[in-house]
């Protein structure tokens, strides 16, 4: 019984100062979004705001169109999401339920181009975005990221799990291949979509590098690259940076609070159970 | 954390690539080339353009100079990449990228793997801890970095208090080049976790309780019942973790880009940030191109490496 | 924000005989009031033409820029000018170049001195000059000391718009306790480092000077040093990097001994966390812009009393040598839009140059008028009397000998090699190489990347 109960304390003493640990930083951005601009900047550092202070949310949407930048990366993630989707499951189709001349080889083609780091290509692309005139546009933020072999993968492992009697009815009633995929495939890979909308979703909300070189428009800019710039001024006022921080952060815990089921069980089924 | 999908067991996939429904021959041949096509046209458009192109023109900028506004100058061979291994910026680079991968990547693994051992058990309460530790998913690069920034401060921020506090010398985060990577692995494993724990959570709890059940019955305490039993049981996880992990360590930009600008004394000038110098900040597209091909084909080799002889530990199920 | 409310419009009736009614006053140039009014005749068809400007004004200069842009927008309704924060200078330079040649670049663009060379080589900008001559604007009223940083082979290229320079910051209340002089702040390097000393104690430190090449590039100047060859690059493109200097070595010398004897803190490059650790009153002393004067006078009141002084100089023997360079940025204008958006931009630069304008501007931000005519203005009076602090910024700038040393060095890739000198500073600051060694290895580095530079533009 000892041991047990030791081993039980020791065990919540380690989640609690991980706990801890990880919260700390959520806990600064919010009390010093809660601050006055001397309080957030004195020595030694506050821990808790003396009064609940909202006109710094007030002040940072009236001095950035902070609800732009997250209409932005929404409308962003959003349409790459959807493309993803499109282009994954019908390729995935293709090469789980097809059969036509070199399907190996092609499909060893697309899981290689998982090994070309996408910062590889970055030169390239953006002088071919640039030259289509594609900079601050949401053209040019979503259409090089609209196909994934990632993607591809994942639903053509949800396709290949799809119960074959199923597959071969559906053929003697002489449903053609649209068809069967439209209302069959698609439908019952649903689980798989649904992981990889929000694995996908989640990835693009979090672009960094591709927003930052191809928008100049501030109403353009997405919720990571408008951010960023808050801290670049002269003499930051680290309560409304903080304040714009925590604004930015409710969407974001939204979709994890929305999304997160979905993603625990769905990446470890679909990518890892061959 | 650009973009994990570059990290897939590849092999595990392809050992299943046959048809999976059986169809009459020949008859539908030509209409099923057909739709292939059709199904497939836009990704290879997609990937053609914004992938297998950009590829080949790396190649052609790579043994080129360009001009101030970015333009092919002359044909110049291979001095991009002479130059590039002649400096010592460029080793520093990979060397930084080598250090920053050591740091975060076993790091971040462990403490996720100790973290969603812990709760998985059925100990009370764990719910909330799950929650907890899962939200940093909700942080981007951006809102983490800038939060961080404030943490680091040299003179006003927490973390100098906090050690101070406890009667140690303040550590400059950000301005000592000893530290500097530090303190950026650290901003960046917190960043992580919550991915790579739902990750091995979601590993773990696929594992069916009666496999911890029968292990109870034999009498195998939690230590070992995780070393003897989860751990190969969710090694597939955590061998794609550490894949991901690892190529998302390579492409870290925007915690560098916002926290230390490469510096001080380049110390965590990685690869990517010095590629994004030497090409948006300075317009030299020949010799960033010809790091993006040194990148590629590092990248290239670690993940065969990693299949090589991470897949033979691996235990699939 | 984009879009004018229509309201607006009436108002912009009233502004607009506002504006005629100022052009007439600034008197002497009759062509300013005339042309504009000329050019609106022609364009009155396809209602006001719009001019982008990229800036790199954040935070209270941010909004001083918008407020700007706002008084122009509303005394006329020909242009409409919108003013888009592009980040700090190298992050607005960047996206520059990352816009270049794509058109869906600025009009108009705020560059910092260094990036100079760079635009005039991008072969983007369309010399102000041009507009200069075509208007028969007199420049005769602008400081010659700014001017003379922005003139290449005898021409405008772009034109000063907020300029600044170094002042060392001290808190007058640490120096009373300390027992120093709080009237007599430190003028030489040696004095510095004494008044460093006594200002060291009770958790505080003595100061922080911000690892910023430009602080360097200042100190150098003001033992009328040069940074390049060829007369700093002025005389002919420069192929050589000076950096490695005696003057150089010696003052990095100097900054790095109170580093290592523990009277001055090494705050990292970025200089809003010294500004925050001097407003605290963690640091005692601090060099930084004058652009600065107002955030740290404003976040030190109530705390301490803030003093400011001319940057030191290695010894009383430099008195009445070099000067500082007028540090800043300037407005460009891009020849890729059409002729009637830069005639646009044209009018709004020089509506910024009056002397009422440069006054607001100056009061709001620290930045020095670029108009002599300004500082006639009652704003500005009234401003000096409210911080006294400033007089030193435009004694040290009046008092600046104008020579190639001053003027300021000019090279393609003074960004670059503004980078390469701070992490000189920074190795030799934490030990890792001599100052010597350090300032040596990134001469022998400047001068590599300007050779191949003249080699890309030579095509």
């Amino acid at each position: 019984m000892r041991p047990n109960i030791m081993r039980t304390g020791l065990a919540y003493l380690m989640l609690a100062a991980a706990a801890i640990l990880i919260l700390f930083p959520f806990w600064t951005a919010l009390s010093n979004s809660l601050m006055t601009e001397s309080e957030s900047a004195t020595y030694p550092p506050k821990f808790f705001p003396t009064s609940l202070n909202l006109d710094n949310f007030a002040s940072v949407m009236a001095s950035i169109p902070i609800i732009r930048f997250i209409v932005n990366s929404f409308v962003t993630s959003g349409i790459i999401t959807i493309g993803n989707l499109i282009t994954a499951s019908m390729a995935a189709y293709a090469f789980a339920f097809l059969r036509f001349p070199g399907r190996k080889l092609l499909f060893a083609l697309f899981m290689a181009t998982m090994m070309i780091p996408w910062e590889v290509t970055v030169i390239p692309n953006y002088l071919t975005v640039r030259s289509w005139g594609w900079l601050d546009s949401y053209a040019g933020l979503t259409v090089p990221f609209l196909a994934t072999a990632f993607g591809t993968f994942l639903m053509r492992q949800f396709f290949m799990q799809l119960p074959k009697e199923l597959m071969e009815a559906a053929r003697i009633d002489g449903c053609g291949h649209i068809r069967i995929f439209a209302s069959l495939a698609v439908p019952l890979a649903m689980p798989g979509l649904a992981t990889l909308g929000v694995y996908s979703f989640l990835n693009h909300w979090n672009m960094y590098l591709w927003p930052l070189l191809i928008t100049n428009t501030e109403n353009m800019r997405t919720v990571q690259i408008g951010i960023s710039m808050l801290q670049f001024a002269e003499m930051t006022a680290w309560n409304l940076v903080m304040a714009g921080i925590v604004l930015v952060l409710v969407p974001s815990l939204l979709m994890l609070a929305i999304g997160l089921g979905r993603l625990v069980g769905g990446l470890t089924t679909g990518a890892l159970k061959g | 954390m650009l973009d994990k999908s570059s990290a897939v067991p590849v092999k595990s996939g392809m050992q299943r690539t046959r048809s999976a429904v059986r169809q009459p021959r020949r008859t539908r041949h030509w209409h099923e080339y057909a739709l292939a096509v059709m199904f497939l046209a836009p990704s290879i458009l997609l990937f053609g353009i914004f992938l297998f192109y950009p590829l080949i023109k790396s190649v052609y900028l790579s043994v080129h100079s360009t001009t101030p506004r970015g333009d092919v100058a002359k044909f110049i061979g291979l001095r991009n990449f002479e130059k590039l291994f002649d400096s010592g910026h460029f080793l520093n680079s990979l060397w930084v990228t080598f250090e920053f991968m050591l740091f975060t990547v076993p790091t971040s693994i462990v403490l996720a793997l100790i973290l969603a051992a812990i709760c998985r058990t059925h100990l009370r309460g764990t719910k909330v801890f799950r929650f907890i530790f899962s939200l940093p998913l909700a942080i981007s690069v951006s809102t983490g970095s800038v939060i961080w920034m404030v943490l680091f401060h040299p003179t006003l921020g927490t973390l100098n208090y906090l050690l101070q506090a406890a009667g140690l010398p303040a550590v400059q985060w950000l301005t000592d080049p000893n530290w500097s990577l530090i303190s950026i692995s650290i901003m960046t494993i917190w960043m992580n976790l919550g991915f790579l724990f739902i990750l091995l959570l979601g590993g773990m709890e696929g594992v069916p309780e009666d496999i911890y059940e029968s292990a109870k019955m034999d009498g195998a305490g939690p230590m070992r019942t995780f070393v003897q039993l989860t751990l190969p049981l969710i090694s597939p996880t955590i061998f794609f973790a550490s894949v991901t992990s690892m190529i998302g360590a390579f492409q870290s930009f925007g915690q560098i880009h916002i926290l230390t600008k490469g510096g001080p004394m380049n110390s965590t000038n990685v690869l990517v940030y010095n590629l994004y110098q030497d090409a948006f900040v300075n317009f030299r597209f020949g010799s960033g191109s010809a790091q993006a091909l040194v990148l590629f084909v590092l990248i290239l080799i670690l993940t065969i490496i990693q299949f090589k002889f991470g897949e033979k530990k691996v235990h699939y199920q | 924000m984009k879009f004018k409310p229509f309201w607006l419009r009436k108002w912009s009736l009233l502004g607009m005989s506002l504006f005629l009614f100022l052009a007439a006053c600034s008197g002497g140039q009759p062509s300013q009031g005339s042309e504009p009014a000329a050019a609106a005749g022609s364009e009155a068809s396809s209602g006001p033409v719009k001019v982008v400007w990229w800036h790199s004004m954040s935070g209270e200069l941010g909004k001083t820029v918008d407020s700007l842009v706002k008084q122009f927008n509303d005394s006329q309704k020909d242009v409409q000018v919108e003013a888009v924060y592009q980040g700090e200078y190298d992050e607005g330079l960047n996206k520059f170049k990352a816009a270049m040649g794509s058109g869906s670049g600025p009009t108009m663009m705020q560059t910092y001195e260094v990036g100079s060379r760079f635009m005039i080589d991008s072969q983007a900008v369309t010399p102000m000059q041009q507009f200069i001559d075509a208007d028969k604007f007199d420049v005769s009223q602008l400081e010659e000391n700014i001017l003379s940083y922005y003139t290449f082979d005898n021409k405008l290229y772009s034109m000063p718009f907020n300029t600044s320079n170094p002042i060392l910051y001290y808190n007058k209340d640490a120096f009373k306790k300390a027992g120093l002089d709080p009237e007599n702040p430190p003028t030489t390097y040696a004095d510095v480092e004494k008044a460093a000393k006594a200002l060291t104690k009770d958790g505080q430190s003595g100061g922080s000077f911000p690892i910023y090449g430009w602080l360097m590039e200042q100190l150098l100047a003001n033992q009328d040093v040069e940074l390049l060859n060829n007369s700093n690059g002025r005389s002919a493109l420069a192929t050589e990097s000076m950096l490695n200097s005696d003057a150089a070595v010696n003052t990095l010398t100097w900054w790095k001994k109170m580093v290592d004897d523990g009277v001055m803190l090494n705050l990292g490059r970025k200089t809003d966390d010294t500004k925050k650790a001097f407003a605290a009153g963690q640091i005692a002393m601090t060099m930084d812009s004058t652009a600065s004067l107002r955030g740290i006078v404003s976040s030190a009141e109530g705390k301490f009393e803030v003093g400011t002084a001319p940057i030191p100089k290695p010894s009383a023997d430099y008195e009445g040598k070099g000067g500082v360079i007028v540090g800043g940025a300037s407005l460009w204008i891009m020849n890729d839009k059409p002729e009637a958006e830069q005639q646009a931009a044209w009018k709004f630069i020089k509506f910024l140059t009056e002397p009422s304008t440069q006054a607001y501007w100056n009061v709001n931000t620290g930045y020095f008028p670029i108009t002599k005519k300004a500082y006639d203005e009652d704003l500005i009076k009234e401003n000096m009397k409210k911080y006294p602090q400033f007089e030193t910024a435009v004694k040290q700038l009046h008092g600046t000998k104008i020579d190639p040393a001053t003027q300021g060095a000019v090279m393609g890739i003074f960004p670059e090699a503004r980078q390469l000198t701070e992490t000189a500073m920074e190795e030799a600051i934490n030990g890792s190489k001599s100052p010597k060694q350090a300032l040596d290895d990134a001469a022998a580095q400047i001068t590599q990347k300007l050779q191949d530079y003249n080699d890309s533009i030579a095509q």
